[in-house]
């Protein structure tokens, strides 16, 4: 029996009998981390993009001026208490208060995503406002002297600036997410760290179901950091240029051709 | 001088800055065609003039109007403004996302609703104007000074404006760059563009404009043609400035 096997037979042992609960859970994991960033980075680009609106004492009206005072305040309280408070904890208080004080049924699918958007979400709020803010102010000001909106200047100047500086701390969100997802276990959520505590719960296996885990989650963090890499360089675009014959420039346009 | 085609008129432009009286009084017009030169000490106000007359800042008192319509109002609509009244600035501003040709694009598109091949062509004429059409698939980031702050005029000049500010376009450069970006200005001013030039260049201001002013702590110490103001100026401050640029 299991007892009598050295410690690469018993690991051989769980993935055949458990192997595909392992990569349910992986998939679970990397579900919700995968959704919950992106919703989060969504929460957190509109928060960001909230608390970075202009206020002119002298062209804005007092109404207007109230209403986003009330906003920004409602804001900065949601970014502190989500980034002051553990996620285990929040995932606990929205599943059982929902129920209880809004008496909403949220099932633990939605309580998941919830919790953990939201939590991205007030991470990322902070990383967008210090994105957008991090953008040279001349920016602004170019956009503003060809005659853009506040609006335009932020969708076609502003943001792809502010994303392309965040996109490193978009790929540490995901991260922590993708390992964070564990304390979803609280709520029954069957991800990796669900699987393996129950596998070796049944099998008395800790450390050797642990090392599995440790490298699936290692696995998922390390390709998705190696992907975000990829991505970034792909946003920086060529570092050369191809200088463009005068002549035919017309059908040269539009074409990327990398030089060097 | 007319006064059928002025541009604008700036009365009694005051901008405060805390209790920090930055512009005090400011009286001047700009006809059509007219190549105003600003020049002045370190700290006298041109560039928040400039910034007060393209709303970049607020001023605190007097008028601006546009032809005849006061665009110190609140109410007025900024952006439609400055659509027409471009901006060429001392650190370029250029759009750090965005090719040489989007930089010249982005504005006839979004702001001037050209279609997208309306946009290139003008982009590419303007581009061609100041000799930076080979570059349109650079980023700014791989350019010199001086290209980006042609690219920087092509892209103002790409919104058709009716007057153009320039801040000391020229002040961020090394000095063999100015020269190119001048050459610029000038075969601008020779077409007919209205233009106000804040500059230390002083041989430019001399040679190219057909009104210069002279600012000082927020005033406007002196005005008058360049011979006026280069050749006989009535100011003992005008002589004390000017000397400084004498052995240049
Ligand atoms: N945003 C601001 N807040 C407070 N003071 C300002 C601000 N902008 C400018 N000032 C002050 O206003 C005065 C005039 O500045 P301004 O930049 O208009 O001068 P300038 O004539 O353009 O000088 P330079 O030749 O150095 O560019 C300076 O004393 C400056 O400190
Ligand atoms: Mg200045």
């Amino acid at each position: 029996m299991i007892s009598n096997m050295n410690f690469l037979e018993r690991i051989v042992y769980i993935l055949q009998k458990y192997g595909t609960s392992y990569l349910k859970g992986a998939g679970t994991t990397l579900v919700i981390a995968l959704v919950s960033t992106f919703i989060g980075c969504i929460i957190g680009f509109l928060v960001g993009i909230v608390q970075t609106i202009p206020v002119d004492k002298k062209k804005d009206s007092l109404p207007k001026r109230i209403f986003l005072a009330v906003v920004n305040a409602l804001l900065r309280i949601y970014v502190e208490v989500f980034r002051g408070t553990p996620m285990i904890v929040q995932a606990v208080f929205i599943y059982y208060g929902m129920s209880q004080v809004f008496n909403i049924q949220l099932g633990m699918w939605q309580s998941a995503f919830l919790v953990v958007s939201i939590n991205t979400g007030a991470y990322m709020a902070e990383s967008v406002r210090g994105g957008i803010i991090s953008v040279d102010p001349g920016q602004m000001e170019g956009a503003k002297a060809i005659g853009m909106t506040h609006v335009q200047a932020m969708i076609n100047v502003i943001l792809p600036q502010a994303f392309r500086n965040i996109l490193p701390q978009i790929g540490n969100n995901l991260i922590i997410n993708i390992k964070d997802t564990s304390v979803l276990s609280v709520i029954s959520i069957v991800d990796l760290f669900f699987v393996h505590k129950s596998v070796s719960g049944a099998l008395y296996t800790y450390f050797e179901s642990a090392t599995i885990v440790m490298v699936i989650y290692l696995t998922m963090t390390l390709i998705t950091s190696r992907l975000l890499r990829l991505w970034e360089n792909r946003m920086d675009g060529d570092e050369n240029y191809e200088l463009v014959d005068v002549m035919d420039i017309g059908s040269q346009l539009g074409k990327k051709r990398a030089r060097g | 001088m007319c006064t059928e085609n002025v541009i604008l008129e700036v009365s009694h432009l005051k901008k405060n800055f805390g209790n920090h009286e930055v512009l005090k009084d400011i009286d001047f017009k700009v006809h059509t065609g007219d190549v105003v030169s600003v020049i002045g000490a370190s700290g006298s106000g041109k560039s928040t003039m400039l910034r007060c007359i393209n709303l970049l800042e607020t001023s605190t008192g007097g008028s601006i109007l546009y032809h005849g319509e006061d665009i110190t109002n609140p109410k007025i609509d900024a952006p439609s403004y400055r659509a027409k009244v471009g901006m060429v600035f001392q650190n370029f501003n250029l759009f750090n996302n965005m090719t040489v040709l989007e930089n010249c694009m982005v504005g006839q598109i979004k702001v001037a609703k050209k279609s997208k091949a309306q946009a290139r062509e003008k982009a590419l004429q303007f581009l061609q104007k100041v000799g930076m059409s080979a570059y349109v698939n650079a980023k700014p980031r791989q350019l010199s000074g001086g290209q980006k702050q042609r690219v920087a005029i092509a892209r103002a000049l790409a919104m058709d404006p009716e007057i153009l500010l320039f801040d000391e376009p020229t002040s961020a450069l090394d000095p063999q760059m100015v020269g190119e970006v001048l050459e610029v200005m000038t075969t601008l001013a020779g077409e007919g563009l209205t233009m106000i030039v804040v500059t230390h260049e002083m041989a430019f201001a001399r040679d190219i404009s057909s009104h210069v002013i002279f600012m000082a702590e927020g005033c406007i110490r002196e005005e008058g043609t360049p011979k006026q103001i280069f050749e006989e100026p009535k100011e003992a401050e005008t002589r004390e400035f000017l000397a400084r640029f004498r052995n240049v």
